[in-house]
């Protein structure tokens, strides 16, 4: 699940100062069990936008807006999206540059999107990939430090984390002392002691 | 004579090195004129870089500029704002324009900085640096291309105290594997912590250099002991602090006395004032160490 906050009504009201008649493209999958894209928020965002006195002329929800088919789809699902001049996309960053391979009118997006993530026992899990493309995430439990530490530290924590705690954010855990327990659980703490090379960046 | 450091490692004289900070802009005269005070007294200057993420000039230039002035030096590389080309061509430079010595660390977080916006790097992590830098000694980069000339660097690694700390142990067992010369540590005030940290890294069998600053007061005790990552100050000190009428004097005798227990435990220290040098001298004679 790509993991996305919403922007601040007044920055996206910011961004669409100069733009009006405006059609809105939801996501059913990852924005709207994060309640950033989904039917209520984009019907939420109808009103809002027309209160602030823009004109809404209406909105879509595909099934997820990083795989929209074509624009036709788009106008199968509601044609006032040929009526519009801008759109915006409540969905990720890779949903607004999907929808603007597929729509001829300046884009835009209500949210940040900030990691790759899921869920787990109801629990929100943020930066558990990065997609670096050259996966080693066995060597450290399952448990990647290349997305939950900042600074990507493949051979052991750094000297800010103490007590099991993040130099960045003392709230959170230090995953290499996640790593740790993981290792121990899975008896494998003989891999705390592999030196690791530098990851190979590619764009891929 | 012993000349350089990294002769003076292998020697079994008690090392004193002195952190130095470059300034921020391009006046040099201050931090010049504060590592005057130092000659004679300090085995090495240690040059900081872009410490606690708070822009300054760079560690190399400034580097350079206390060597011209006949300091022996020791620059400090982080890997937070360079990736594995920039960190290499910074380590050919440097050698080239005279610098022997190195220390490499991680570098805090651009958050705990100046510039919190900025990206963090981190291409390399500092194990992989220290390795990175013994490669260019043998004359290959990273990419295992021939160098026109390598670099024969004396490398430091740096280290946190606190012997729970199982993490911490293991890398640092990683950092002297990948050819350590000398580690500098964490700021010591519980010389017992220091102690059986030193007996669980005897096996390790590298040169230590204990980290020094002398507290001012007991707020900044109490600071410390909430905020800087890995210090411990002990129960003892702050009510040391807290009872004496001149805490700045108090501090001072404090971090003698620490000096004292620390010649019997490691091969030095690496003092880190808050501010300028200008009471080192002065420590250093409370603790019994005369300029050479």
């Amino acid at each position: 699940m790509i993991i996305t906050s919403a922007k601040p009504l007044e920055e996206i009201l910011e961004i669409l100062k100069d733009e009006d008649d405006i059609f809105i493209i939801g996501c059913n999958v990852c924005a709207a069990k994060l309640k950033t894209g989904g039917e209520p928020e984009v019907l939420d965002m109808c009103r809002r936008l027309e209160e602030h006195g823009k004109h809404v002329l209406g909105w879509a929800l595909p099934t997820a807006a990083c795989s929209i088919r074509s624009y036709e789809s788009l106008v199968e699902k509601n044609e006032k999206i040929k009526e519009a001049h801008c759109v915006l996309v409540m969905g990720c960053g890779s949903g607004v540059s999907a929808t603007s391979n597929v729509v001829d009118l300046p884009v835009y997006g209500s949210n940040n999107t900030l990691s790759l993530g899921g869920s787990s026992s109801g629990k929100l899990l943020t930066n558990q990939c990065i997609m670096c493309g050259d996966c080693t995430v066995g060597d450290f439990g399952g448990l990647c430090p290349k997305s939950q530490c900042p600074k990507g530290l493949l051979n052991g924590p750094c000297g800010g984390s103490v007590a099991g705690k993040c130099e960045v954010n003392r709230e959170d855990d230090c995953v290499w002392a996640l790593i740790y327990e993981r290792l121990k659980k899975i008896n494998r703490l003989d891999l705390l002691y592999v030196i690791h090379a530098p990851k190979e960046h590619a764009f891929k | 004579m012993l000349f350089n450091f990294r002769e003076k490692l292998n020697s079994s004289k008690f090392l004193v090195t002195a952190e130095i900070s470059p300034p921020k802009g391009t006046n040099v005269s201050t931090p010049l004129e504060d590592a005057i005070q130092l000659k004679g007294l300090a085995d090495a200057l240690n040059v900081t870089d872009n410490q606690c993420s708070i822009m300054h000039m760079s560690s190399l230039a400034f580097s350079k500029l206390l060597l011209d002035e006949g300091h022996e030096v020791i620059m400090q590389l982080t890997c937070r704002d360079r990736n594995r080309i920039g960190l290499q061509s910074d380590l050919l430079g440097a050698y080239a324009l005279g610098l022997r010595n190195v220390c490499v660390m991680t570098g805090d977080f651009p958050s705990c900085g100046d510039h919190p916006g900025s990206k963090p790097v981190y291409d390399l992590d500092s194990v992989q640096l220290l390795e990175l830098v013994r490669k260019l000694d043998k004359g290959i980069d990273l990419a295992g291309n021939k160098l026109d000339g390598g670099t024969c660097f004396c490398m430091g690694a740096v280290s946190g105290i606190n012997p729970q700390e199982v993490l911490q142990l293991i890398k640092l067992g990683k950092k002297v594997g990948c050819g350590a010369d000398f580690i500098q540590t964490q700021a010591v005030y519980d010389v017992g912590m220091f102690e059986e940290f030193v007996e669980s890294t005897a096996h390790l069998d590298v040169p230590i250099l204990a980290g020094l600053i002398p507290l001012k007061s007991l707020r900044m005790a109490e600071y410390m002991n909430e905020h800087i990552s890995g210090i411990h100050v002990p129960e003892e000190i702050l009510s040391r602090l807290k009872t004496a009428s001149d805490p700045v004097e108090e501090g001072f005798s404090i971090a003698s006395g620490t000096i004292k227990e620390l010649t019997k435990l490691c091969r030095g220290v690496h003092i880190m004032p808050i501010g300028s040098h200008k009471n080192t001298p002065r420590l250093l004679s409370m603790a019994g160490i005369s300029p050479k």
